[in-house]
């Protein structure tokens, strides 16, 4: 009776904790069948995500690479880690320990530190970024795993056994393989099954490693967090499927084996074909990856783009685009600045102006692009790049506070930026997590430029935003602002006009204040790079966005202001009426367009900016 | 013997190539002055000493208490879970510890995202609750949801080392310890326990390991306030570009790792000698 209330309580405990690693898998898969973008709500069963799944090939390129980076890496890094494993006990102490210890750094280093070391290492070698060096890097971080488990198996095994196996006349590679090898398979096989893992669920090291648009699905889904998308979850479900049939079947064959008597030869003759199509497989995807003999390179912000746009520019220029995204302006600073070359950059205003200065970019050749014409004013002869010499407008907007109309009081809305300090919505708003956005809401509260460099000013902002962090217990996020509001689960933030007018659209209890202190006024504009070796394709690119029909399909699928006439008036008249975040108020002389920052007053502001956030 | 000794040679070359150097790098960022060229470096000691300072400290002790808080967690849920495990036949156990393991290859991202709607708000838990008439609660963004994600992304790594000494153990240990007249308490903290702590200390080290220099789980159900050293080296190489001090906080990081390190290998020693 006791025993049977006992293993009741483990199976119970069991469950429990099966249930908690199961549940975020189970409601990934759940909403892989959702018919809405919802992932909170289920509001019926559809398999259009998985639809569309099929038809991204970007999501089909990253599964690709993800499966065979993960496979490769693992057959090297066994293979590698297991002989060093069995190495290292027959080494000098000295050599061992200093191995061990080498070893050990990446296990311990933070994945980032190793990312940027690598990066600078591939870079100072002058290896292109892509495929290869994604795999390399994967090796170097899946093979310390795999001796880590191997070695403490060697170790434990008798010293003489080789010795006895070569005395009765193996050679040291029969010893190796026929003796060592399968005594210490457990470890093998563990560390193989770690190495895997590792690789296939790697996101920082694969995102600074790798270039020319080759992602693995970590990256993918890393930029799809904007808006988070249910594409990816019918990915994870068949992942998951896909892992459970191999399961199925790893676990069956081994029972038929017993029954059916395959024998060695076959088991090796299945070996060598797995091999083989690996081979193919690889070499294949090489050809395509490669076709197309003029290649355009743009670096966009994550979904910040109609996809089939590109497909189509492609189309109609023969050409091929190797698309790729960043998370911040700084992020692509970093990346361009580790000497990543591209032709295309689409950043921010204060960025432009930047890369400006420091050389980065050429001047465009505007008779080259034919559609100017239906450009906006208001978008034109901007502060940071005067005359447009190196930049043509790709979206444009405000920041300013996004509410709940069902929450917040009309009356306050007067307080303009001060309403983030009002205490009748302690704990219910959002700021924008970076440094920048925040200092800029201070300092306009404050009546100051949002450019200055003025100490004391910049010391009046942070005790701003520190008061406000005690006073309101804000919550700094970052674009899961965007799920939040839709579903509605804070009153207010601190919001772009762009991602403004998409949530409003999906929840129409929302509005946009631009405070009257003023705001930001921000541009994000195409700049042609300094090495981009396809000048005139990348002007065709430029005047391909701004043609109207190309421009119309842009600003309907990110929902950004578009700087052509013709598309902003036609979204402001349809898809957009009534939402105010899509036609940008830039009529307040306070507004302001960020600078260029000197690195020391960049400096001050992220010192304060971290203290803030480490109070 | 010695033939097997040039086999270590391709990983000292590839080590010192793809790890070594790299770190060399690091080292050089970390002990130099900002915009330097490779020509004129001028060495210095300011991102270290700029280190010293209450906010930075303070995120240091953060990242500990947290890194330790997950860490006991994931120890005292996963031992009882691996502890069952091993007691089960062969197959059952190699099934369960495949059920523990699946979970790692699906994305930590995404399972960190479905944390997210389950938990926000308006999310699917408090969707449930609302059904049931019971008042929403607020758990995102709070110590309850990072400690959430950490230890359901972690507790595999406690669980699997422990189970393999778990399973390893010579069952006549035990057998003995009952002919001997220990009750159960006894079995397990005197034969159990330390057979099983080589597995323990692993499990430790790993998910300790993982927690302090976690920085995306944190950042994404904790919000941005939830300043930890791993987001701190990740702004300064990502949004400050200041590679010099984020070089410099990684060494740090490095050292007091390496200090725990030290003192787990300690224990590990000791524990043999009593053996």
């Amino acid at each position: 009776m006791k025993k049977n209330k006992k293993s009741f309580f483990s199976r119970f405990y069991v469950a429990i904790c099966l249930v908690f690693f199961y549940l975020p898998i189970l409601v990934t898969m759940i909403f892989s069948f959702n018919s809405s973008k919802s992932l909170t709500r289920f509001s019926g069963f559809s398999l259009r995500w998985y639809q569309e799944l099929l038809h991204n090939t970007e999501i089909s390129k990253a599964v690709y690479v993800s499966v065979t980076v993960a496979i490769l890496a693992t057959i090297i890094s066994t293979v590698l880690g297991t002989v060093t494993a069995i190495g290292l006990t027959r080494s000098r102490k000295f050599l061992r320990e200093l191995l061990l210890e080498i070893n050990n750094i990446p296990i311990l280093n933070p994945d980032i530190v190793m990312a940027i070391g690598l990066m600078i290492l591939f870079s100072s070698m002058g290896l292109e970024k892509g495929y290869f060096t994604m795999l390399l890097a994967h090796i170097a971080f899946c093979t310390p795993y795999v001796i880590t488990s191997v070695y403490p198996k060697v170790r434990s095994l008798d010293p003489n056994l080789a010795n006895a196996a070569m005395d009765l006349g193996a050679t040291p590679f029969q010893a190796l393989t026929k003796v060592i090898v399968p005594m210490i398979k457990d470890g093998i096989f563990a560390g193989a099954l770690l190495a895997f893992t590792m690789s296939f669920d790697d996101f920082v090291i694969s995102y600074f490693v790798s270039g020319n648009g080759v992602k693995n699905i970590s990256i993918i889904v890393y930029n799809m967090t904007k808006r988070i998308n249910p594409t990816i979850n019918a990915l994870s479900t068949l992942v998951i499927v896909v892992i459970v049939v191999i399961l199925v079947i790893t676990n069956v064959i081994p029972r038929l084996r017993k029954r059916v008597g395959i024998n060695k030869t076959v088991r090796r003759t299945l070996t060598a074909i797995l091999c083989v199509v690996t081979v193919v497989f690889l070499y294949a995807w090489g050809n395509v990856a490669n076709q197309g003999s003029r290649t355009l390179k743009v670096y966009n912000a994550g979904e910040y783009i109609d996809l089939s746009l590109l497909e189509k520019f492609e189309e109609e220029t023969g050409c091929t685009v190797i698309y790729e995204t960043f998370e911040s302006n700084e992020m692509m600073y970093t990346k361009l600045s580790s000497g990543e070359v591209y032709d295309i950059l689409i950043p921010s205003d204060y960025m432009i102006e930047r890369l400006i200065k420091e050389e980065y970019l050429q001047p465009l050749d505007w008779d080259q692009i034919t559609h100017a014409d239906g450009l906006m004013e208001e978008v034109l002869d901007p502060t940071y790049d005067p005359g447009n010499r190196y930049s043509c407008p790709y979206f444009w907007g405000t920041v300013g506070i996004l509410y709940d109309t069902t929450v917040v009081d009309e009356k306050d809305l007067e307080q303009g930026w001060d309403l983030l300090k009002n205490e009748k919505y302690k704990g219910n708003l959002y700021m924008y997590d970076s440094e920048r956005d925040s200092f800029m809401v201070a300092l306009k509260a404050l009546g100051y430029s949002m450019n200055t460099t003025d100490m004391k000013e910049i010391r009046a902002a942070y005790d701003w935003l520190v008061e406000q962090r005690g006073s309101m217990e804000p919550i700094y996020a970052g674009d899961d602002v965007i799920d939040n509001m839709v579903s509605g689960n804070k009153a207010m933030a601190v919001v772009y006009s762009g991602d403004a007018s998409y949530i409003i659209s999906e929840n129409p209890d929302l509005d946009y204040l631009t405070p009257s202190q003023g705001t930001n006024v921000w541009y994000d504009a195409m700049v042609l790079t300094r090495d981009c070796s396809e000048v005139g394709l990348a002007h065709q690119f430029i005047d391909f966005m701004i043609r109207e029909d190309n421009a119309v399909a842009n600003t309907q699928e990110v929902g950004y202001s578009s700087p052509v006439k013709a598309a902003f008036d036609m979204m402001a008249a349809e898809d957009y009426e009534g939402i105010s975040s899509y036609v940008p108020d830039i009529s307040n002389p306070a507004d302001e367009t960020f600078a260029y920052q000197d690195p020391k007053i960049k400096q001050v502001y992220a010192e304060l900016w971290t203290k803030i956030k480490a109070e | 013997m010695k033939h097997f000794r040039h086999l270590i040679k391709p990983y000292l070359i590839w080590s010192v190539v793809i790890i070594v150097i790299p770190l060399i790098l690091t080292f050089l960022y970390a002990f130099t002055t900002p915009g330097n060229e490779v020509l004129t470096l001028s060495f210095t000691l300011e991102n270290f000493t700029r280190f010293a300072e209450a906010t930075y400290l303070h995120v240091i002790l953060k990242s500990f208490q947290l890194g330790i808080a997950a860490t006991l967690i994931c120890l005292v849920l996963g031992y009882p879970l691996a502890y069952i495990i091993s007691k089960q036949s062969e197959s059952i156990q190699s099934f369960l510890i495949l059920l523990v393991t699946i979970p790692m290859w699906i994305n930590m991202l995404l399972r960190t995202y479905a944390w997210m709607n389950l938990l926000s708000d308006n999310g699917i838990i408090n969707n449930l609750l609302s059904m049931l008439g019971i008042n929403p609660l607020t758990m995102m963004y709070t110590d309850f949801s990072v400690m959430i994600g950490l230890v359901c992304n972690f507790m595999p790594f406690m669980i699997i080392p422990i189970h393999t000494s778990l399973a390893k153990m010579d069952r006549s240990f035990i057998e003995a310890a009952n002919d001997l007249g220990a009750d159960p308490v006894q079995t397990f903290w005197k034969v159990i326990w330390p057979l099983s702590l080589p597995g323990v200390l692993n499990g430790v080290m790993m998910v300790f390991l993982l927690a302090l220099s976690s920085f995306v789980i944190p950042k994404l159900l904790g919000g941005g306030q939830y300043m930890l050293i791993g987001n701190l080296i990740e702004s300064q190489f990502i949004s400050v570009g200041d590679w010099n001090f984020g070089s410099a906080i990684s060494l740090i990081l490095a050292m007091l790792i390496l200090i725990f390190l030290r003192l787990m290998r300690r224990l590990d020693y000791l524990d043999r000698q009593d053996d």
